[in-house]
C-alpha cells in the first residue's frame, strides 16, 4: 500500500483533473452561445454536458474520480426570426443554440468552488508531507 | 519501556490522521459526482482500544488473525435534506472543517515527537 497523504495527492489531483475538464467544456458551451449553422436550416452547435464518476484505482487502492462522459444535451433549440442569417429557413427562423449562459455561470461557479477546495486539500497533503520530513532536522 | 510507547501512539495518530486525510481527499474530489455518499474513518479512540493482542506465528503455516485496519471507511450518516438531487452527500464546508482539524492535530502530533525527541537527546547528551 502507498503512503496515506501521497494517495491523498493524487485523489485531489484527480479532482482538480475533472474540474478542469469540467470548466473547458463550460467555456465551450459559452463560446459557441451564438453558433448557429451555416447552411438554411442546419443544426447550431448543441450544448456539451459532462458527468463524473467515482472509481477504484487499484494501484492507489482508493476512489478516484474521473470524468464518465461527455454527453450532448438533447434539449430543443431555440428559434429566432433572423431572415439574413446565412442558415434562416424559408421562414426567416435560425435555430439558436440550446446553451443558457446563466446555467454555464452556475455551473462555473460550482465547478471554481470545487477546484479550489481540492487544491486546498492538496496544499494540506503536501505540508503534511514536509511537516514530517522535518521532523529529521535540527534534532 | 513506557516512553517508548509514547512514540508508538504518536506515530498511530500520525497514520490515522493520514487515513482521515485520504477519505476527505475522495469526499472532495467527488463532491460533484452523481450518487457517491461521503465516507469517514472511525474514531482514533477506536483504534486505541482494538485489542493489539496477536498470536504468535512460530511457523509458516500458523495464520494470523487480521488487523482491524486503521483506514476502514465507513459511510456517513447524513440528514436526507442535505442530500442533493443526484444523490451525493458530500458536504463542502464541513469537509472544509474537517480538513482544518487535521491539519491542527498532525502539526500538534509532530511537535510533540519532536519535543520528545530533543527529550531523549538531551538524556543522551
Amino acid at each position: 500500500m502507498q503512503d496515506s497523504l501521497q494517495t491523498a495527492l493524487r485523489i485531489a489531483a484527480s479532482g482538480l483533473q475533472a474540474q478542469s475538464t469540467r470548466l473547458r467544456i463550460v467555456s465551450q458551451n459559452i463560446a459557441n452561445a451564438q453558433s448557429t449553422g451555416s447552411a438554411p436550416g442546419s443544426e447550431p452547435y448543441a450544448r456539451q454536458t459532462v458527468s463524473f464518476e467515482s472509481e477504484m484505482d487499484r494501484t492507489l487502492g482508493a476512489n478516484v474520480v474521473a470524468v464518465k462522459s461527455i454527453g450532448v444535451d438533447s434539449s430543443p433549440f431555440k428559434l429566432e426570426r433572423d431572415p439574413g442569417n446565412p442558415a434562416a429557413d424559408e421562414g426567416g427562423m435560425v435555430k439558436m443554440p440550446n446553451v443558457d449562459v446563466l446555467t454555464e455561470l452556475a455551473d462555473m461557479r460550482e465547478a471554481n468552488r470545487s477546484y479550489e477546495a481540492n487544491l486546498q486539500v492538496a496544499k494540506q497533503s503536501a505540508e503534511m508531507l514536509s511537516t514530517t520530513i522535518s521532523l529529521m532536522k535540527d534534532a | 519501556m513506557s516512553s517508548v510507547y509514547l512514540f508508538e501512539i504518536g506515530s498511530q495518530k500520525a497514520q490515522w490522521l493520514s487515513a482521515r486525510q485520504t477519505a476527505i481527499a475522495a469526499n472532495v474530489a467527488n463532491a460533484n459526482t452523481p450518487g457517491y455518499h461521503a465516507v469517514d474513518i472511525q474514531p482514533f479512540s477506536a483504534v486505541l482500544d482494538s485489542s493489539p493482542i496477536e498470536l504468535a506465528t512460530t511457523n509458516p503455516a500458523h495464520l494470523s488473525l487480521p488487523q482491524s485496519e486503521t483506514g476502514a471507511l465507513r459511510e456517513v450518516e447524513v440528514d436526507p435534506a442535505e442530500q442533493t438531487l443526484s444523490g451525493n452527500t458530500v458536504n463542502l464546508e464541513q469537509q472544509m472543517i474537517n480538513l482544518g482539524d487535521v491539519n491542527r492535530d498532525y502539526t500538534m502530533g509532530s511537535n510533540i515527537q519532536r519535543a520528545f525527541h530533543q527529550l531523549l537527546l538531551s538524556a543522551l547528551k
